[in-house]
């Protein structure tokens, strides 16, 4: 009970209830069964002849409305914390309150939901109640970068239904992207290289898709700068997230400006971690849907 | 005194009565407000919670500039439903250095207190400049001029630090010296998007932990 206040504070909060909800009480009381005030008093002033302060008492189960509600107050006082440092008869927390729900929808679930993780790919995929809820998933959490469709979005987010995986499409490969996010390195150089070696590196890769124009001024460069990660005939490596630019798949563009552009600037597209945000129902459920 | 006299003193003394109202009005806040301002453990920093840098503040400015609060809370409640969409629910020890909190009560846009770390900066620069090309059916205003201003313009950072440092945030003199030459170059975008991926990150599981739901 770190939260509630203990010291002159808890007494304070006991003192003020009390003697407020005592002062309503009396208040109340007082004004349906006092002594009949009036009675007692001067004579009530009567302004321009025949106008008057009515003496109609008010009406009586406001009294009780009132009443029943104080009568509440001293109930809930008693069961629940409210009173300084006393934490209530029922011993309630907020914090409590929500890891109970939380137990409660643990037992619920946990037994399907572990049985769907130890479950196989392709028993997943056969089951259109599960993949349903795959789908559910993929629209709340992937599907604002990647599309509804999962055909990718604005040149930035890659598309999930065609063949290339800029870091592997195999379930193993999938599940780590999604735990552990990515980052890619295309690094800028503009620095590094001249202008016009970067023009003739870009006309280059633009010519990879058909296997490469052997007599490309660009060539030399491309196998010097670029063979390392993209590879010599542009095959790309999963492991490195390089783009495979050998086909006609492009992230970014695959027109000669676009090309230029990520030459000269580089690219460090990033793809979050959700290892702490899905759990591992929820996570197996998406390498399911994106393996298919 | 009976009590018609009384009442008619009330009555009749504007003074009194106005005392008599405040002091009536004030007991809620006397029993409510007064203790939880000195109550420490809603005033100790969470284990990861450190106060915004200068990037951060002025991330943090632009976001009230354009009242964000107005459709998003940056309150996750002690609730299942809402604890499994957006994480673990908001602690006290979080907001320690908000000052003013930006809790909001109005979710038009969902809540925003997990969001650090959720989306790339690529995708939120793309999703202010224009919210419909990556979400089809928001509902979200662009923000283009966000991309046109320079973060330095937001205002006086080096006395934003001062001050904040006077009501008791731990700012070394090095972060306020440097505070306007980490603003250098970057625009109100930049400081936007910083702010949004660290929103939520002083969240520290050892101290929930401790906690231990009696809370």
């Amino acid at each position: 009970m770190a939260n509630l206040p203990s010291g002159f504070w808890a007494g304070w909060i006991v003192v003020v209830t009390l003697v407020s909800l005592a002062a309503v009480l009396w208040l109340v009381w007082s004004i349906y069964f006092g002594r009949d005030l009036h009675e007692e008093s001067e004579v009530e002033p009567v302004w321009d002849e025949t106008l008057a302060e009515g003496h109609n008492p008010p009406p009586l189960w406001w009294f009780w409305l009132l009443f029943g509600s104080m009568i509440f107050s001293l109930i809930y006082l008693i069961f629940f914390p409210g009173l300084g440092s006393n934490p209530g008869l029922l011993n309630w927390s907020q914090g409590q309150q929500v890891a109970s729900s939380q137990d409660r929808f643990e037992a619920s679930f946990s037994d399907a939901r572990a049985a769907v993780v130890d479950m196989d790919l392709l028993q997943i995929q056969g089951d259109a109640n599960l993949m349903a809820t795959a789908e559910r998933i993929y629209q709340r959490e992937c599907a604002v970068c990647h599309g509804p469709e999962g055909r990718g979005q604005a040149n930035l987010f890659p598309n999930l239904q065609d063949a290339e995986w800029q870091w592997g499409g195999t379930p193993a490969q999938i599940e780590q992207t999604l735990r552990g996010g990515r980052r890619a390195n295309m690094i800028a150089w503009q620095s590094i290289l001249s202008a016009e070696v970067i023009d003739d590196v870009s006309g280059y890769v633009m010519t990879l898709h058909e296997g490469g124009d052997e007599n490309h001024p660009g060539k030399p460069f491309y196998e010097q700068n670029c063979a390392a990660c993209h590879g010599v005939d542009g095959a790309g490596n999963e492991m490195l997230g390089a783009s495979r630019l050998s086909d006609d798949i492009w992230l970014y563009g695959g027109d000669f400006d676009t090309i230029r552009e990520t030459l000269l600037y580089g690219r460090t597209g990033e793809m979050p971690a959700f290892g702490e945000r899905l759990d591992d129902f929820q996570i197996k459920l998406l390498v399911a849907l994106l393996a298919r | 005194m009976n009590g018609l006299t009384f009442h008619r003193k009330i009555e009749e003394n504007t003074g009194l009565l106005i005392f008599g109202i405040l002091f009536v009005s004030a007991i809620g806040g006397l029993v409510q407000l007064l203790p939880v301002l000195t109550q420490e453990s809603l005033e100790t920093a969470s284990a990861n919670t450190r106060p915004y840098s200068a990037v951060e503040l002025t991330g943090r400015d632009i976001y009230m500039r354009e009242n964000c609060v107005v459709c998003h809370s940056q309150q996750i409640r002690p609730l299942v439903a809402e604890v499994e969409r957006y994480g673990p629910y908001s602690r006290a020890g979080e907001f320690v250095y908000d000052r003013p909190f930006l809790w909001g009560s109005k979710r038009t846009g969902p809540d925003l207190h997990r969001i650090g770390g959720k989306y790339s900066d690529d995708w939120h620069r793309l999703h202010l400049l224009d919210p419909r090309a990556v979400v089809p059916n928001s509902i979200m205003p662009a923000y283009p001029w966000l991309e046109e201003r320079q973060a330095s313009e937001t205002g006086n950072i080096t006395n934003k630090l001062t001050v904040l440092r006077r009501l008791g945030h731990p700012y070394t003199d090095e972060q306020i010296a440097n505070a306007e030459a980490d603003l250098e170059g970057l625009t109100e975008m930049d400081a936007l998007i910083v702010y949004l991926q660290m929103l939520g990150t002083g969240f520290s599981e050892e101290d929930a932990a401790m906690e231990g739901g009696s809370h």
